[in-house]
């Protein structure tokens, strides 16, 4: 692994609140445009594992590596403007505006310098709402759209941004089953078109394997495992973390007789 | 331009000339009540960029209108004449500004608007006791302009509905541009506004300079207006107090809130002290509870909902 095609490598990434270690010693890379599946029981550190990647907690130990630079000691700001950005588990809309502004604001302090300008970020914008199927919302105040549309407006404004790699945390969380049949395709869809390279964290295992080229399992803010969807389905660590340790007893016990 | 667009600026350039003419036909005490309302409405603007627009309430403002007000006094005894102290005065408050903003905008909420407090306390201590420069607690005097009174009422009127004008148009575009919408974004959600690149701690720095520019012009105004000045005056925690309720009332967060806002208040003030001469404090506090309770998004607000409201039944209409 590795080679010119790595985007973003994580390397012996800590972090520690006290005595806890949320994150403990986590390494993998990420190549150019991979959708990576971040899984792991709830409190296994993926959403303290994409603070510490995009700059909004202080790592305690280890390095992110960005496009060949350590980013780990930058501003959340700083990281976003380079192109690595991130949607928020629960949302984080900007209240009292409307959608429309919600992702102007993404272009105009996005990757691209030239969206700085009104005009042009105001047209991408738009480019963008499109894209992602709001544009009957567009004028709505965010306060008065439904919680799917949230979290596509939350998608379109880190799209704004023109980002290379896009830490997606939990955006299926509070979807139905059919609302996240959408949102999977959309984003499938959009990874195509925009060349983007996703981090795909989700604690629900079926909405990650049918979208993930490769999934790292976090537990206890360790990585257990790391490999194709398959591998880790299959592998008696994942199931044993999920499912507890008889469980996966019982699987093991039943592959040994077949 | 949209007619709807021209028709509003038509109104303003109106409202402009009307007021303009306005001291020949008022009483030279309601010139100065209105001056008055003027030089509230610049200090509101300057909160309203901080508070309405950034969610970062300045409760301390009136250093800066007091840094103003000496930074004038101070510079016209030396011979300074004022149109050379007015950006002394302003560089000197920006100054102030940047190096306090610095470490306190880190704090948020009410944490920074009791350290603002603080440190208005602070400056206030040190102009009282700096009795060699300031003149200390009792104050310190201006030159004053060698002319029939009401002529030079009337430049102040003048000059602080200049101001109010300027400040006003330039909060306007500042609002609309990249930096407004990056000030706007941190009010609604600090997090989600530094995650999507926009440098929290830069904009809320600048957005605190401009607030001290437009205060601290207003206090070397009212400096040179009053041709005396002392620090308890000056300094007072009541201006912000005030201005703040001015701001609540007019509507924070709207570009004519301030200025509808100081006229509400201050005409009220008018009043009460005249009808209820021992009780008018009293009868400002009930009706500051009253618009509370029932306008809680301000004068301008409120009519903006409406309107809005209007167009959507309007629409509904439509699409039935």
């Amino acid at each position: 692994m590795g080679g010119n095609n790595t985007i973003l490598k994580i390397m012996n990434l800590s972090k520690h609140f006290g005595a806890l270690k949320a994150v403990d010693e986590v390494s993998f890379e990420v190549k150019k445009g991979e959708i990576i599946g971040l899984i792991g029981p709830n409190g296994a550190g993926k959403t303290t594992l994409t603070n510490l990647a995009t700059g909004a907690y202080s790592k305690t130990d280890g390095k992110v590596i960005f496009k060949d630079l350590d980013i780990s000691n930058l501003k959340p700001y700083q990281i976003a403007r380079m192109g690595l950005t991130r949607t928020f588990q629960v949302v984080k809309p900007l209240i009292g505006m409307t959608v429309e502004e919600n992702v102007l604001v993404g272009s105009l302090y996005g990757r691209d310098k030239r969206n700085t300008d009104m005009k042009n970020a105001s047209k991408r914008a738009k480019e963008i709402i499109k894209l992602v199927g709001l544009e009957s919302k567009k004028d709505f105040l965010v306060s008065d759209i439904t919680l799917p549309d949230l979290k596509k407006m939350e998608f379109a404004r880190v799209l704004a941004m023109e980002p290379e790699v896009v830490f997606l945390d939990e955006v299926m969380a509070g979807l139905n089953p059919t609302e996240v049949t959408e949102a999977s395709i959309l984003v499938k869809k959009i990874r195509l078109e925009k060349d983007l390279t996703i981090v795909y964290i989700e604690h629900i295992m079926k909405a990650v394997m049918g979208i993930s080229d490769r999934i790292v399992v976090l537990h206890h803010g360790r990585k257990i495992v790391e490999g194709t969807p398959q591998e880790v389905v299959n592998d008696p660590a994942v199931v044993e973390a999920y499912l507890g340790k008889r469980y996966a007893k019982g699987i093991k016990e039943a592959n040994n007789e077949g | 331009m949209s007619n709807n667009k021209k028709v509003n600026i038509f109104l303003l350039i109106i409202a402009v000339v009307l007021f303009i003419f306005l001291p020949r036909f008022l009483s030279g005490y309601m010139v100065r009540v209105i001056t008055t309302i003027f030089m509230y409405a610049v200090i509101a603007q300057g909160m309203n960029i901080m508070s309405g627009y950034m969610g970062y309430l300045p409760f301390g403002n009136a250093m800066f209108f007091g840094i103003g007000a000496y930074v004038t006094a101070i510079g016209m005894s030396k011979g300074l004449p004022f149109l050379v102290v007015v950006p002394l005065a302003a560089i000197t408050a920006i100054l102030f500004s940047i190096l306090l903003g610095l470490p306190v905008l880190r704090l948020r909420g009410h944490y920074f608007a009791i350290a603002t407090i603080g440190m208005s306390a602070a400056i206030l201590s040190v102009v009282k006791n700096a009795t060699e420069i300031t003149g200390g607690a009792m104050g310190t005097t201006l030159p004053i302009i060698d002319k029939d009174p009401s002529i030079v009422y009337n430049y102040f009127y003048l000059a602080m509905f200049g101001l109010m004008v300027i400040t006003t148009l330039s909060l306007y575009f500042i609002i609309k541009s990249r930096f407004g919408f990056g000030i706007r974004s941190i009010k609604a959600n600090e997090e989600a506004a530094i995650s999507m690149g926009i440098n929290t701690t830069y904009h809320k720095v600048v957005a605190w300079a401009i607030s001290a520019l437009f205060t601290s012009i207003a206090g070397a105004l009212y400096a040179y207006w009053m041709s005396f000045i002392a620090p308890d005056e000056v300094f007072d925690v009541m201006i912000a107090v005030n201005t703040v309720v001015i701001m609540l009332i007019g509507g924070a967060g709207s570009i004519l809130g301030p200025i509808i806002g100081a006229f509400i208040i201050e005409l009220f003030a008018e009043v009460a002290w005249s009808a209820f001469l021992e009780y008018h404090l009293a009868a400002l506090g009930i009706i500051i509870i009253i618009i509370v309770f029932f306008v809680p998004k301000g004068v301008s607000g409120t009519i903006a909902d409406f309107i809005k409201r209007k167009k959507i039944r309007a629409r509904k209409r439509v699409s039935i």
